[in-house]
């Protein structure tokens, strides 16, 4: 079964097509810059250059206020999970 | 340049201390709720809790959890999780070990055969089915994945490849489907063909499978066949991964349970340095042992899922009774089981494949379904492991008395079979064994998609449409082992 080459399916470039930011690196193709910096940023840090790392601090931090709210809105739905059920326990559970 | 700096090493390792401590406060209240489910008819001032809040419960304790771990981003600390180590032991005896194990496992072998036929006729008290489901469907898959796989060391069947073996060559397209195929007989042929229940049909059912192994060792040789089309080895292989521990470059390691599962590549693609040289790749895959490598082992995965959900199914009240209501329309009985057996397993197969499309679809990568499917089906294996755990721990405990007499003397039946008795709160146990599988399988899947986006935010938001596949699968389990057990429909 040659696609069931580990390799290949794990590369998963199947569906690059529309992506066009290509990591020189390795050449994986991503569909924002921004992905392109973070990926460069994870996988290939020593081959970055001044101007990349700048880059990649700058995406990181942005990154970094999306995951703040990500996390503010998940402890939002945890305590109206935690409330919800509270309350679905003191109304049917007697 | 790695921006993790201590502080927040000391916000991820609290973001686990949180995790940690909302899953014991969640499933503490499911615990208590089933005790409550099972008091309810007990007595009267009892805390009752109806049946779908405790099914619900179930599923916010799952989905409480994913959000919990998206709360630890730190790359550094995700990997270390998954990607710890400890060397035990160099294997110098391995090689003794494992050729008395292999003659321990032919012995019992024929010794099932051979008391299956001329054994008492009683299932309770026959060597050939206590040995064969409280020893092997229960014990020694339970061993399997909370120690490591002794399946290849105790498979007496290894010994056939000594022959001259390899007269076919195994065709590489068929990849891992007849194993698939296989598990499903195997578990087709458990619940319908009365194996359980008579010792000269389990004995007959176990010379077949002899027959059909030797046949296929010897036609494509042993690590074709054990690899690619043996149900028996390829599902203790898929579960033999949970455990913590195994060989690797010929040393026993420890690692932590479960974190095996994270397949090793990186987010580009390429396969990263640990090489399993214990393992053989006759079907031209990679060097690197990958457990899941194709939509055939995610089928895998999903099967040894859904066998343990079927057989739950249909030896339930409820399930007998839908049976037996589709039965007095006019269909025949093998008919519903088939199409209750073929059909969910379909059904939860695609619903494990739709939520990788939908996951390509929501995060913007250039990765495929398929590659998703493949990445996150071993996070699967724990959850089969804890439905497992929740349908066999009760039964290898309590038959572990029978099972100990057959062992020493195999050859005379035991006039007064023991059995333990269980106390009602190992039912509790048993819906936290689902949920900790649960709980194992969704940081699993976290850890993959951190090895496999390079956005942290890709990450997390890869993991929702699996988060709510495995909510569905939780629902449909815990509400399975809530209800009161009976024989199976027309099979009894």
């Amino acid at each position: 079964m040659t696609d069931d080459d580990p390799d290949h399916v794990l590369r998963g470039d199947e569906s690059a097509a529309g992506a066009t930011y290509v990591c020189s690196d390795c050449g994986r193709a991503f569909h924002t810059e921004d992905l392109r910096v973070l990926h460069r940023g994870v996988r290939h840090p020593s081959a970055l250059n001044a101007a990349e790392q700048q880059a990649y601090r700058a995406v990181y931090s942005e990154e970094e206020r999306a995951i703040r709210s990500f996390r503010i809105r998940a402890l939002g739905i945890l305590v109206v999970l935690y409330f919800g059920l509270l309350f679905l326990y003191v109304v049917y559970a007697s | 340049m790695r921006p993790e700096t201590t502080p927040r090493r000391v916000a991820s390792v609290a973001g686990a201390a949180a995790f940690v401590i909302g899953v014991a406060l969640l499933t503490r209240g499911v615990a208590a709720s089933n005790a409550a489910v099972g008091l309810s008819d007990a007595a009267g001032d009892a805390l009752a809790v109806p049946r779908w809040l405790y099914v619900a419960t179930g599923g916010a304790a799952i989905g409480a959890s994913a959000l919990l771990a998206g709360f630890v981003t730190d790359r550094g600390f995700v990997a270390w999780i998954h990607g710890w180590r400890r060397d035990l032991y160099g294997g110098r005896f391995r090689r003794g070990a494992s050729t008395a194990a292999g003659v321990g496992g032919a012995v019992l072998v024929a010794l099932v055969v051979y008391r299956g036929f001329v054994g008492p006729q009683v299932s309770t008290i026959n060597f050939a089915v206590v040995v064969v489901f409280a020893g092997g469907r229960a014990g020694l898959t339970m061993a399997t994945y909370l120690l490591g796989n002794l399946w290849p060391a105790v498979n007496p069947f290894r010994a056939v490849d000594q022959l001259p073996t390899g007269i076919v060559e195994y065709p590489d397209r068929l990849g891992r489907w007849p194993a698939l195929a296989g598990i499903l007989l195997l578990v087709w042929v458990e619940t319908m063909t009365g194996v359980t229940r008579r010792p000269d049909v389990l004995a007959t059912a176990v010379v077949g499978y002899a027959v059909v192994v030797v046949t296929g060792v010897l036609l494509l040789g042993g690590d074709a066949w054990f690899r690619n089309a043996d149900p028996i080895t390829t599902a203790f292989r898929f579960y033999g991964r949970v455990a913590p521990l195994a060989w690797e470059r010929g040393r026993l390691t420890a690692s932590i349970p479960g974190m095996r599962l994270v397949p090793d590549v990186d987010p580009d693609g390429t396969a990263a340095g640990r090489v399993d040289t214990g393992t053989h790749d006759p079907g031209g895959r990679a060097a690197t042992d990958h457990l899941v490598s194709g939509l055939d082992d995610v089928a895998v995965a999903v099967a040894l899922v859904w066998e343990l959900t079927f057989s739950g199914f249909v030896t339930t009240e409820q399930g007998a009774a839908a049976v037996r209501a589709a039965a007095g329309v006019g269909l025949p009985p093998v008919a519903i089981y088939a199409a209750l057996f073929i059909g969910g397993f379909a059904a939860f197969y695609l619903a494990f494949l739709g939520a990788a499309r939908v996951a390509t679809r929501r995060v913007r990568t250039t990765r495929s379904a398929r590659t998703l499917a493949v990445a996150f089906a071993p996070s699967l294996l724990i959850v089969a492991a804890g439905y497992h755990l929740a349908h066999y721990f009760g039964f290898f405990i309590s038959l572990s008395p029978s099972l100990a007499a057959a062992l020493t003397s195999p050859l005379s039946a035991p006039a007064n079979p023991v059995v333990f008795t269980l106390p009602a709160w190992v039912s509790g146990l048993n819906i936290a064994f689902v949920l900790g599988g649960h709980l194992v399988a969704i940081w699993v899947a976290h850890s993959t998609a951190y090895r496999l986006f390079p956005s942290r935010l890709q990450a997390i938001r890869s993991q929702y449409p699996f988060v709510l596949v495995m909510i569905g699968y939780t629902a449909v389990s815990l509400w399975l082992i809530s209800l009161p057990t009976a024989s199976p429909a027309f099979l009894g």
